[in-house]
């Protein structure tokens, strides 16, 4: 077990060696030049822009400002935006709205998707769960951004329930419904995944045995059929705690929320590379750490899965 | 024996007067397909349990005879639907009764011992956990025990009746005090020292906590000499009642799992298959019902196993008075095992009676063809179908002309020393899955190897097949060695020796079509074009007794007999040499098993086919095989043709496997 957690957590240095290389050599290749966007657009100063060019080493070759980075960053010196704020500062303020809103998803579907699969898988055939198949359905095959405004036109603008777009420092309820947004895929997913588990499980020999044994109905369900059904949708829900991290990109900019998403994407926008595979790296140490998470959780909830 | 005899008289005497435990009347069950159409799977089927009393039912699959048994236990699958008749458990009508009433039933009145020990305990739970299970659904009290009545009457004889106190199980923390009293008791009755130690002896392996009660502890110390009241002193003041856990461990050693209490801590996946028949064994019978359902409780479990395992089931269901319904497909098994036979066919009852009366005198055709195929019955090698029929000189000649065959003919395939060593995960030393294997298989016979799984009977067919490398040692095939075999060479062996699998379900690819699955090996030997290859499928067909219309069906649309008649043509279509038969029929039901073994016979008459039949049920061997060759833990016990190995076996595993053949000793006489 240590020494299966050991070499998982030095997997996670290659991984992220790769990834931010990766991510210097996408930014390098990116059309137009970061600093005649810094001016959006206008003329710029040869020497100026020279002067720009090297402060923030965009005159050296990728691979140079990727080594630079890394040895920045074993200082955590992760250098300064191009609007001259240390990206540390920019990159502390967007993650915890992120992650308000990733955990909020996470919660919304991990519910309601296990409740509406329970009830569906339990009672196969019967009318709901079809309206229950049909909806989810609905739900995986329209893209999110459609749901989003969908959901922002009559919650927002049409009946004012719900804020239609979010403050600098959004509280619970001005999150709620970007969290539904974001959360609504993957919740059809785990509908789906939850329900097929369970009508297979229903059928097992070990649940006939189980009420064999003379258990009531409501214990070989919970013992028997639930508890195995539910493996496998712990384990999406794992995988999808890190995915919700990347998701939130649509959702944040339909609801304008100042969080990660956001800031990559005016990052990308503006060429600014160290800022860029900051945020990135950190989304991608969250999803390392969530697999490594899910893959323990795996082998407490099934005994047969043990590591070595 | 007049003891065992009067229990009998009076398990009689008792079972008349008390009526039938269960009784099910004209039951009708139907399935609803999909297109809301009725299925008739039960129809007017009649049997009766009387207290105590093994009742079999048999049949082939898909005769009702798991549904009738489900319909009792309310635990039809699907759309299964009780439409008709009535089941009477202890006089009480229960088909129809709703689902709490019935689930107060299980467990406690019926118990059920299920097919498939991998598929029937939850991976997730501990073994003990699901024993527990069964303990708390019927909130029994795992400090003493229930006894039946009728078990109260049959040990009323030999012990006075005994109250509930009496009853009260040793508990695991009071028995080193329990051992001690037992000693000095033991002392104070003048035993010698020699004796006592005999005796503690004894006494350690029998009184097992949770499972031992308080009137046998006192039993047993006033059998050994211990004055009466003395014994029941120490018997009271020691055991007084089991934990949760002792009682666990108690049932899982009573069902035969050793070290029963570090046992219950582990997970089904730790256990083999036999172990987990046991503690399935031990949750049937938890809550002391009246009646266990024991739905083909050993069919997929080696022979030997499955003896040890029916015994002990015997020997407990005997000494708790429990009554067993027992489901097989096996008629000698049945016959062995149960008191009465019920037999099934399509949804119907079609006879029934004692046991020894349905075997020696089967009224229906289709008991009479159940007896004939039964292949633990079958007492000697089929003859093939130009023989058959004609009068007994035929006979005689056939086996003057098996005989003379087996001396004159040259070997086909030897194999000479065959060592395999695997490596284990984790161990340094390697494992001998075969070690140092010589025989020979000669033209036009068939040599059978038998051996329990795990005793490299398949390792040695996947090596002769060059489908593995020896470690050492050689395989000769036609003279030449097989190891040098490549390419051009390689592929007129793999034409010439061809391979039937255990799992019909499995070795046809279910994307193929029939056509194309016999078509096959014809088209990768470039062999004709494909008008006489669409010819020679015609012709393989016809030869395994199958119509063409099948060429253009898929395996799914196949029952497991027809597929493996499938793959038997498919193995004939290079016309072989040899063909390597891996449990081609222990996957079949008997009557299919019966058939496809008569096919394999004819065809082996026909075209002088040499077969190399691995198997571990003995009962095929006598039906096919001309030599046999007894594998154990990897190596090559016996070797001699098959009378020989079945009038005079020369090692005790071989007789332990002979012993294993369900119904082998009884008695027969078709008419």
């Amino acid at each position: 077990m240590g020494r299966y957690l050991l070499r998982r957590i030095l997997q996670v240095i290659p991984v992220v060696l790769g990834t931010t290389l990766l991510i210097y050599a996408l930014v390098f290749a990116l059309p137009g030049d970061p600093v005649t966007a810094m001016f959006g657009g206008k003329p710029v100063n040869q020497a100026v822009a020279a002067q720009i060019r090297a402060e923030y080493n965009l005159d050296k070759p990728f691979i140079v400002q990727w080594l630079i980075f890394l040895k920045n960053s074993l200082t955590f010196d992760f250098g300064n935006t191009f609007a001259g704020q240390p990206v540390i500062d920019v990159v502390g303020r967007a993650f915890p709205v992120t992650i308000k809103l990733g955990l909020m998803a996470f919660v919304f579907e991990g519910i309601f998707g296990v409740i509406f699969g329970i009830i569906s898988g339990l009672n196969k055939g019967k009318w709901y769960d079809t309206v229950i198949l049909v909806l989810s359905l609905l739900l995986i095959s329209v893209p999110t951004f459609v749901t989003g405004f969908v959901m922002q036109y009559f919650f927002g603008v049409k009946w004012h329930i719900l804020p239609v777009t979010v403050s600098a420092n959004p509280g619970f309820l001005d999150l709620l419904m970007p969290a539904m947004v974001l959360g609504s895929v993957s919740m059809a997913s785990i509908i789906r995944l939850s329900r097929t588990e369970i009508t297979s499980n229903i059928a097992e020999d070990y649940v006939r045995t189980a009420r064999a044994k003379g258990m009531s109905n409501s214990s070989v369900t919970v013992r028997h059929i639930l508890r195995n059904s539910l493996i496998p949708v712990v384990t999406y829900l794992g995988a999808d705690l890190g995915a919700l991290m990347g998701g939130a990109m649509i959702s944040e900019r339909i609801f304008n929320i100042q969080g990660v998403g956001n800031t990559l994407y005016q990052a990308i926008l503006r060429g600014e590379g160290t800022l860029v595979v900051s945020i990135v790296t950190i989304m991608v140490l969250i999803f390392v750490v969530c697999s490594l998470f899910v893959d323990l959780l795996y082998a407490v909830l099934d005994p047969r899965i043990r590591y070595a | 024996m007049t003891e065992t005899t009067n229990m009998k008289e009076k398990l009689a005497e008792m079972q008349r007067a008390q009526g039938p435990l269960l009784e099910v009347k004209d039951l009708k069950v139907d399935f609803t397909t999909d297109d809301k159409r009725a299925v008739h799977a039960v129809r007017d089927a009649s049997f009766s349990v009387y207290p105590g009393q093994w009742v079999a039912i048999v049949g082939e699959s898909g005769s009702g005879k798991s549904t009738s048994a489900m319909a009792v236990l309310g635990l039809l699958p699907g759309t299964g639907k009780v439409v008709g008749g009535s089941i009477k458990l202890e006089g009480q009508e229960i088909a129809g009764l709703k689902p709490k009433d019935y689930q107060k039933l299980r467990g406690s009145k019926m118990g059920l011992v299920p097919q498939d020990p991998m598929s029937n305990l939850n991976p997730v739970w501990r073994i003990g956990t699901q024993v527990k299970e069964a303990l708390k659904a019927n909130g029994m009290d795992v400090a003493h025990e229930k006894r039946s009545a009728l078990a109260k009457a049959l040990a009323g004889d030999e012990v006075a009746v005994k109250t509930n106190d009496d009853e009260t199980f040793i508990g695991s923390q009071e028995l080193p005090a329990l051992f001690d009293a037992a000693k000095v008791a033991l002392k104070a009755a003048g035993k010698s020292d020699e004796k006592i130690a005999k005796l503690m002896e004894r006494f350690k392996e029998e009184w097992v906590p949770g499972s031992e009660t308080r009137w046998r502890v006192a039993d047993d110390l006033i059998k050994a000499g211990v004055k009466d009241d003395d014994a029941w002193v120490v018997a009271k003041e020691h055991v007084t009642g089991s934990t949760m856990n002792d009682r666990i461990a108690g049932l899982l050693s009573e069902a035969g799992l050793p070290d029963a209490a570090t046992r219950a801590r582990q997970f089904p996946h730790e256990f083999s298959g036999g172990m987990r028949q046991r503690a399935l064994i031990a949750i049937g019978l938890a809550c002391r019902p009246d009646l266990l359902i024991a739905d083909e409780p050993t069919s997929a479990l080696d022979v030997t196993v499955q003896k040890k395992i029916l015994d002990h089931l015997h020997m407990l269901t005997d000494n708790l008075g429990t009554a067993v319904l027992f489901i097989t497909h096996d008629l000698g098994l049945a016959a062995e095992r149960a008191q009465h036979i019920v037999v099934m066919y399509k949804g119907q009852v079609v006879e029934s009676g004692p046991s020894l009366e349905v075997l020696q005198h089967p009224q229906h055709p289709y008991t009479k063809r159940l007896v004939a195929a039964a292949p633990s019955l079958a007492s000697q090698r089929i003859i093939s179908a130009h023989e058959r029929g004609e009068d007994a000189k035929a006979l005689m000649e056939h086996q003057v002309k098996g005989e003379d065959a087996l001396k004159k003919s040259e070997h086909i395939i030897t194999v000479e020393h065959l060592t395999r060593e695997f490596k284990l995960p984790r161990k340094k030393e390697l494992f001998k899955a075969v070690d140092d294997v010589s025989f020979s298989v000669k033209r036009g016979t068939t040599l059978a190897i038998v051996g329990e799984s795990g005793s490299g009977k398949s390792t040695v067919a996947n090596m002769i097949l060059k489908l593995l490398e020896p470690t050492s040692g050689k395989v000769i095939y036609e003279g030449q060695d097989i190891a040098g075999f490549k390419g051009r060479q390689l592929l007129d062996f793999r034409r010439h020796v061809q391979p039937v699998f255990q799992n019909p379900y499995g070795s046809l690819d279910p994307m193929y079509s029939i056509y194309r699955s016999i078509e096959e090996p014809l088209r990768i030997h470039k062999i004709g074009d494909k008008k006489s290859r669409e010819k020679r499928v015609r012709e393989l067909l016809d030869m395994v007794e199958m119509p063409e219309s099948v060429m253009t069906r898929y395996p799914n649309e196949l029952s497991g007999g027809q597929r493996q008649r499938i793959a038997i043509a498919r193995a004939m279509a290079l016309d072989p040499d040899v063909i390597i038969c891996d449990e081609a029929v222990s996957a079949l039901d008997v009557l299919v098993q019966d058939q496809v073994l008569r096919l394999l016979n004819d065809l082996q008459a026909e075209k002088g086919l040499s077969y190399l039949f691995i198997t571990h049920d003995l009962a095929v061997v006598r039906q096919i095989a001309d030599e046999v060759v007894v594998m154990q833990h990897g190596k090559l016990v016996e070797h001699a043709t098959t009378d020989e190995v079945f009038d005079h076996p020369k090692m005790q595993y071989t007789r332990d496997l002979l012993d294993a053949i369900p119904g082998g000793k009884l008695q027969l006489g078709l008419d």
